[in-house]
């Protein structure tokens, strides 16, 4: 990985790490990141959390996305910008990895993340034990060079199906075969990321809305998702079915319900708080 | 299965109400779709990821540690593991210790032989309110 391009990893260097308790990083935002940033910036606590989970266990097993229980949005983030993350863990075993974490530029926060799970798995089904510890051992120590590549596939580009109205909408999104992303997520087992997809979710959401109040979409933002749930590997060349559903309205916040189906199976559910930018 | 580990009606009440709130919030689903006897796979549609945030919710809710293998283990109780399970299977030793345990749970749907795979199928919303209350006297004593 130090010689190879990157393009899905949201950690540069660990600069704290306490074995099973939590552990402090760093992330330069790359060229191309900034409108996934919402979902992408979980995925780096997500990372940091899972190097704490994979070390606890030898790196014999490594944490895949299960669920996310809240995560609340700050301010955007901009190239090149450096991302402070920290992670701390909850529970760790050889079953989960529990966490919550909070990702800063110059001090304020940008993501804040509570009651995160990773469910663990034999990391031989996912990648090179032995390169996953050597990645490690970089990461604590010299660190690696910020990320300057980024994936085109990405962000997932949806096709609106249907439009029920104000209240409901369906698109698909067809996984791309091959892509640069999915030789890091994962190399023994390309699976889609499940902040790629929550991302194509958040858009779908403010996509509805904006047509919903005519309203210029770039105006609105995700505020908080709840109870996102990674229920089911999405795998290359799948179509996936996506289904946004206003559930709840405040004069400054909509709450959309949100569903992601491969083949009539649900693969992740949540619920995400879309509101207005010039609100805080 | 003993008095003093028999669990009481007025124990599982003190805690039916927050733990049906608590399940519900997990499935997204309304309270009144809820009883006791809800079966968490069949009747709600739980699936593996939807009992991991069921354990964690109550954990904090009610500040108990419950592990995920807790009902297993709490199950098979001094029985060595190799005459509990084997290859996956419950023994038949095994399926019995799981029924006395799971006594909300109607022995009919106790089939032999039983994958260690299905045993979450017969857990109901009652078998969480028992989770809590044995953590919760585990914390006391």
């Amino acid at each position: 990985m130090t010689g190879a391009l990157r393009v899905f990893s949201f950690v540069d260097r660990i600069v704290q790490f306490e074995p099973g308790v939590g552990a402090r990083g760093r992330f330069t935002i790359p060229d191309g990141f900034s409108s996934l940033w919402p979902s992408l910036m979980v995925e780096a606590l997500a990372q940091l959390a899972a190097w704490v989970g994979m070390a606890h266990t030898g790196f014999r097993r490594r944490p895949v996305a299960a669920l996310a229980g809240e995560v609340q949005f700050g301010t955007y983030v901009v190239p090149r910008q450096i991302v402070e993350l920290a992670v701390e863990i909850d529970e760790c075993n050889t079953d989960v990895v529990a966490y919550d974490g909070c990702a800063r530029v110059d001090g304020v926060p940008i993501v804040e993340a509570r009651h995160c799970v990773g469910a663990m798995l034999p990391m031989e089904d996912f990648d090179d034990p032995k390169a996953v510890r050597e990645r490690f051992e970089v990461l604590c120590g010299p660190g690696l060079p910020p990320q300057t590549g980024w994936d085109d596939a990405l962000p997932l580009q949806y096709d609106v199906i249907a439009c029920d109205g104000e209240a409901r909408r369906h698109a698909t999104v067809r996984v791309p075969e091959v892509a640069a992303f999915f030789t890091e997520h994962f190399p023994r087992k390309p699976v889609l990321p499940a902040a790629a997809l929550a991302d194509a979710q958040i858009r779908l959401a403010i996509g509805l809305l904006a047509e919903a109040r005519d309203a210029d979409w770039r105006l609105l933002r995700p505020r908080r998702v709840l109870g996102v749930k990674a229920r089911s590997f999405v795998l290359p060349g799948q179509l996936v079915d996506l289904y946004a559903e206003v559930v709840g309205a405040t004069a400054d916040v909509a709450e959309v319900a949100l569903t992601a189906r491969v083949g009539g199976k649900r693969v992740s559910t949540g619920r995400v708080e879309i509101g207005d930018w010039d609100v805080s | 299965m003993s008095e003093t580990t028999r669990i009481t009606r007025d124990e599982i009440d003190r805690v039916s109400q927050r733990v049906v709130q608590i399940i519900a919030d997990a499935l997204d689903r309304d309270v009144g779709d809820i009883a006791l006897g809800s079966r968490l796979v069949d009747d709600l549609e739980a699936e593996s990821i939807d009992f991991l945030d069921i354990l964690f919710r109550l954990e904090r809710a009610f500040e108990v540690k419950l592990p995920q293998r807790k009902i297993m283990d709490d199950a098979r109780g001094d029985i060595p593991e190799a005459e509990f399970e084997h290859g996956g299977v419950l023994s038949e030793v095994g399926v019995r210790r799981l029924q006395e345990y799971l006594d909300e749970v109607p022995v009919e749907r106790f089939v032999s032989p039983l994958a260690l795979a299905d045993i979450p199928r017969l857990f109901t919303v009652e078998t969480f309110c028992k989770l809590v209350v044995r953590s919760q006297r585990a914390k006391q004593a």
